[in-house]
């Protein structure tokens, strides 16, 4: 393996969100959390389901299930807690996963032709071709569904 | 890189508890501080005192009520939040401005600690609405700010709405005199 190829690879958390898999860059992963109470008040912020009390800290609860799936997901057994950058600072930011969570080393390969905005690239694990993300793209991604299944697990 | 949900979080926290009133609108629970409330009316004991206003700039506002020779603006917050509209039963009649908000009804008073900062994740209206958010009794609670109720602008055109009305009510009356 040559010095760009080393570049290129690196540590992912491989998650699980409906029945698929997606990865994100081990670097700004926090930790995995386990269930706990969504809390949810009136806003008018595209993909934020709400917030979840962890550690002492407020963290903002995005729901990306439509936007990664089309649809709303199953009931969710685990927050992934990841920092998303704001400039010179971040900020802890879960979203609410199916499965449970994975490390793993790969090669970054470009993403396929018409890719979403939010895929920043391709993981090639074992047999399976995972998607890599881009967390702040992801967040920031027009609503492609709603909240309300994530809320009224939160009132359930 | 620091963490901003830390770092900002500490820098808005009160040094010494505050009391709030938690008070619910279409079964959501918020907070206000006790000290921007000037007084908690029914709605039935303000019926024969609120003017209807016909503007069509804010839908969340139809009633004005005089109290002490001001003229407060009643918003409801059923469509303040955009949420399901009730049927309220409270006027809080705010105290530093021309604000008084129906909500459904009062749950009690609280002493909180500390007043976190809104996530950043949180980028829409609710930047405006709320001056943060308290953990209450294993709840997160939203913090009213109460200059979000109404703009200066919307307080300006409300103003202006209002002095037309009268005007227009007075011309009416001197016609038919």
């Amino acid at each position: 393996m040559n010095v760009a190829e080393n570049a290129d690879r690196g540590s992912f958390v491989l998650l699980q969100v409906g029945e698929q898999r997606f990865a994100l860059p081990a670097r700004i992963v926090v930790e995995l959390a386990p269930p706990m109470r969504l809390h949810t008040f009136p806003h008018t912020s595209a993909l934020v389901a709400g917030v979840i009390v962890r550690r002492g800290h407020i963290v903002p609860v995005y729901d990306v299930a439509p936007t990664l799936l089309g649809k709303e997901s199953p009931a969710h057994r685990f927050y992934l807690i990841a920092q998303r950058a704001f400039g010179a600072v971040s900020e802890a930011s879960a979203i609410p996963l199916n499965g449970e969570c994975e490390l793993a080393t790969a090669e970054i390969r470009p993403p396929d032709q018409g890719h979403r905005a939010f895929v920043s690239g391709t993981l090639e694990i074992g047999e399976e071709i995972v998607e890599l993300l881009n967390f702040e793209a992801l967040v920031t991604q027009p609503s492609a569904g709603s909240t309300d299944a994530l809320q009224a697990e939160a009132q359930s | 890189m620091r963490i901003a949900s830390q770092d900002s979080g500490k820098s808005r926290r009160a040094r010494r508890s505050e009391p709030v009133i938690l008070f619910s609108v279409a079964h959501q629970t918020f907070a206000i501080s006790a000290d921007s409330v000037q007084e908690i009316r029914s709605t039935d004991s303000l019926a024969g005192a609120a003017n209807e206003i016909e503007q069509p700039l804010l839908a969340k506002v139809r009633h004005t009520i005089e109290r002490a020779h001001r003229k407060y603006y009643v918003i409801n917050a059923c469509t303040h939040f955009n949420l399901p509209v009730t049927r309220p039963t409270l006027v809080l009649i705010l105290r530093q401005l021309r604000v008084a908000v129906l909500v459904d009804k009062i749950e009690r008073m609280v002493e909180i600690n500390a007043v976190h900062a809104l996530p950043r994740a949180f980028i829409g209206e609710e930047r405006r609405w709320y001056r943060g958010l308290a953990y209450v009794e294993d709840h997160v609670i939203p913090v009213i700010e109460p200059a979000g109720f109404l703009t200066r602008e919307e307080f300006q055109a409300l103003d202006r709405i209002t002095r037309a009305s009268v005007s227009h009510r007075e011309m009416e009356g001197a016609v038919q005199a």
